[in-house]
């Protein structure tokens, strides 16, 4: 058991650092220790609402893609440099370190690249490039009115008819749906036989007569997600990943995809979040408070074990056995990163809900922080499922 | 950064399960109420890991886990986790008979106020253990310590609300000898060292009351179901879960810290921030599933028949010994504080 990185760790480090020095784009100077999806905060501490993706974070996702550093596991042509696991970790902690994102929108790289790469044909594994390297914006259809944490319970329909498949039927809270080229959609292509057996996968271009996007903003007032309808879509039968029937599978994956990256940015956050804390309770001259010194210890704490537990987690991710670890990642970090803003917030008084750059302090940040936090909580399975999930898959409770 | 365990520390690990799960069954934890002897058969069997006091701090917290577990009563934690280390830290001529098991110490330090910090009060508190160790180590303030024989001590047991640790205040009036000077950073060591041994076995005895939590709420039946399959048993499990894993990976990291070298952290407070840390994560953990373990079983866990509080026992008695979690946690907000 050791503490540190090998020499190889450090080199690759290194090797990171010179890249970031030299090409990290100037606008991460102002902070991006929460946002992600749904826009940037400016200087005035506003959202800036419609631009979603701004041009120069599509230039450095680029940047990255090109230099081998987007995904730096995956090999050379899909924009990696075939790095361990270990190695991606210290990658993982060092933009987190540093503040950087990668990309202002993951569906393609977090969850479609890695679906593809699994289940889909050769034909498209070759979409996995443009993904990766944002050329190509996607979106996930999988959440509807009447299908959210049950997302079996999904209703969108897809019939087969010759060659293709028509496709009717809604879905919602689709990120990023109106500025996608294409969109990963689940839909039902069996109603008779039980919930989870009758979902595909079909890969849509979202400029295909019969759909409609109808944007739908963030309760931070960005344009972050939308409704999407689709009527009589036609689909190429040849879009559909995987096995006709078999999408519940692919669900599975691209969730697990999507959780086992996001613990260290979770818990990199986190730790980012108290440690700021800190500098907030001096500057409110309440760093000798001892109410207010015990409840920032405590968050570090959580924050710490927190990260010491993704450790153990990786180690027997890294070893190939699974790791029940992961489950409690999503959650906690979710659910004390939400804690970590709302006490930001209390710590300022007064002005904890201020906007106005000429009053109050850093333009709003955790009042910001604080909306978007609830997409953490929510999105991608929220809280209270990741409850079920540990219960019953990690304990071995009885299922309700 | 490698968070496994080689395939010694796993053996270690499971030798000391097997060993323990059978040579400290509850009925040894109850018959030790009434008669501390009632140890003597685990205590032949532990006498044989003694020698983990004097090696990394990983592998002795990996075997003291195991102990916290089963709630082990007697003279081991002192011995490895005290003892044995402040010995090899004064190049003491005791340390090779204490390590191959046949003599065995406790350490006293705080004062009245109950505080692990140095003082030069005559009469020490929560000492463990010490009618039952051959060797009671002294340190005052200097730091200095004196090694005395038990038997030249007078000790008056403090009763505690955990029959499984015995604590005793040691009173070392008119006893001879002057101390022998410590390196006041080597003292910070060895606390850092009990302290995360400590967390390291609460860790364990929180496993435990989980365990019973969840293996109780798969067999109990109301309303036609096991009561796990009612949410709200299912979450507070969960959350419970959540506490154990964390507390788990800190009392790991915090042992881990301690066997680097400097060179190998990212800063010499690491090691106390880890440790600080480890113990309030334990803290928490070992209260929460204690409480959530009783009320998950309901009546049945109110009993005194039922084993679940010799297990509650252990955790607020442990919770509240080397510091508490709210004393831990101002401890590490003087360090971040100080930092920023
Ligand atoms: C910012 C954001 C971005 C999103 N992006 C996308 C996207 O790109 N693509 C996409 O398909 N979807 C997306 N979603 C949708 C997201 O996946 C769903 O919101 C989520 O799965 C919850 O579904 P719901 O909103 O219908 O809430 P519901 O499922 O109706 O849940 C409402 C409440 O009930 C609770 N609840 C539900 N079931 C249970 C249960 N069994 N036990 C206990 N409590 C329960 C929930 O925890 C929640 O508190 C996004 C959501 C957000 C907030």
């Amino acid at each position: 058991m050791h503490l540190t990185w090998g020499p190889e760790e450090v080199a690759f480090r290194e090797e990171l650092g010179a890249f970031l020095d030299e090409h990290v784009p100037p606008e991460f100077e102002r902070g991006f220790d929460y946002a992600g999806e749904g826009g940037e905060v400016g200087d005035d501490g506003q959202l800036d609402a419609d631009n979603i993706i701004p041009d120069w974070a599509r230039r450095w996702q680029a940047t990255l893609f090109d230099h081998g550093w987007m995904i730096p596991a995956y090999p050379p042509e899909l924009g990696g440099r075939n790095a361990t696991l270990v190695q991606t970790l210290v990658y993982l902690e060092e933009l987190a370190r540093r503040r950087v994102l990668r990309s202002f929108h993951y569906p393609g790289y977090g969850i479609v690249s890695p679906s593809l790469l699994e289940f889909g044909n050769e034909e498209q594994k070759k979409l996995v490039p443009a993904a990766v390297r944002g050329d190509t914006i996607w979106c996930i259809g999988m959440s509807e009115p009447n299908a959210g944490s049950d997302l079996a319970g999904l209703q969108t329909r897809a019939t087969r008819d010759g060659d293709r498949f028509i496709v009717n039927g809604q879905k919602v809270w689709t990120s990023y749906a109106m500025v996608a080229q294409k969109c990963f959609v689940y839909v039902r292509t069996d109603a008779d036989v039980p919930k989870h057996k009758g979902i595909s996968l079909l890969i849509v271009d979202m400029d295909t007569p019969g759909i409609e996007v109808r944007p739908l903003r963030h309760l931070s007032r960005s344009a972050g997600f939308a409704e999407v309808f689709f009527t009589d879509v036609e689909v190429p039968a040849e879009n559909i990943v995987g096995e006709v029937n078999d999408g519940w599978r692919i669900t599975q994956g691209s969730l697990a995809h999507e959780r086992a990256g996001l613990w260290v940015e979770g818990v990199c956050r986190l730790d980012a979040s108290v440690l700021s804390l800190i500098d907030v309770a001096q500057r409110r001259g309440l760093d000798q408070d001892a109410g207010v010194r015990r409840d920032i210890a405590t968050m570090y704490e959580q924050a710490s074990s927190l990260r010491a537990l993704g450790y153990k987690g990786f180690a027997s991710f890294a070893q190939g056995s699974s790791a029940p670890e992961h489950s409690y990642m999503k959650m906690a970090t979710s659910e004390m990163g939400k804690a970590a803003c709302e006490y930001g917030m209390q710590l300022q008084g007064a002005y904890g809900p201020v906007m106005d750059p000429e009053r109050g302090e850093e333009n709003g940040r955790w009042v910001n922080y604080f909306f978007m936090s609830f997409a953490n909580t929510i999105a991608g399975g929220s809280s209270e499922i990741q409850r079920n999930i540990i219960a019953q898959r990690v304990l071995g409770l009885p299922r309700s | 950064m490698d968070f496994s365990f080689s395939d010694d520390q796993v053996l270690l690990r499971d030798t000391a399960r097997a060993i323990l799960s059978k040579e400290c069954p509850p009925s040894l934890v109850r018959a030790h109420i009434d008669d501390p002897a009632a140890v003597a058969p685990l205590w032949s069997q532990l006498k044989d890991f003694t020698a983990l006091g004097d090696g990394p701090c990983t592998d002795l917290c990996l075997f003291i886990d195991e102990t916290g577990y089963v709630a082990a009563p007697g003279v081991f934690f002192p011995t490895t986790a005290m003892f044995a280390p402040l010995l090899a830290a004064l190049d003491h001529e005791l340390l090779p008979s204490v390590l191959s098991g046949e003599v065995t110490g406790t350490v006293a330090v705080a004062g009245a106020d109950g505080h692990w910090t140095l003082n030069d009060e005559p009469v020490k508190t929560f000492v463990p253990e010490a009618d039952r160790v051959d060797w009671i180590a002294v340190v005052d303030t200097g730091p200095t310590v004196r090694v005395l024989p038990a038997a030249d001590v007078a000790t008056r047991q403090t009763r505690m609300v955990d029959f499984s640790r015995l604590f005793f205040e040691v009173d070392t009036t008119g006893t001879p000898g002057s101390g022998v000077g410590l390196d006041p950073a080597v003292f910070n060591d060895l606390t850092a060292r009990a302290t995360a041994a400590l967390a390291a076995e609460m860790v364990g005895t929180s496993r435990r009351l989980l365990e019973m939590a969840i293996a109780y709420a798969k067999e109990r039946i109301q309303f036609d179901v096991p009561i796990g399959s009612f949410q709200a048993i299912q979450h507070r499990l969960a959350e419970c879960s959540l506490a154990v894993e964390r507390a788990t990976a800190a009392a790991q990291y915090a042992s881990m810290t301690l066997d680097a070298s400097d060179a190998e952290l990212s800063s010499s407070q690491e090691r106390f921030r880890a440790v600080h840390v480890a113990k309030a994560a334990a803290g928490n953990a070992a209260t929460r599933a204690a409480k959530d373990s009783i009320q998950v079983h309901g009546g049945i866990g109110y009993t005194w028949e039922h084993d679940l509080h010799l297990y509650l026992r252990r955790a607020v008695g442990s919770e509240h010994w080397l510091g508490t979690t709210s004393w831990h946690h101002d401890r590490l907000a003087d360090l971040l504080f100080k930092a920023r």
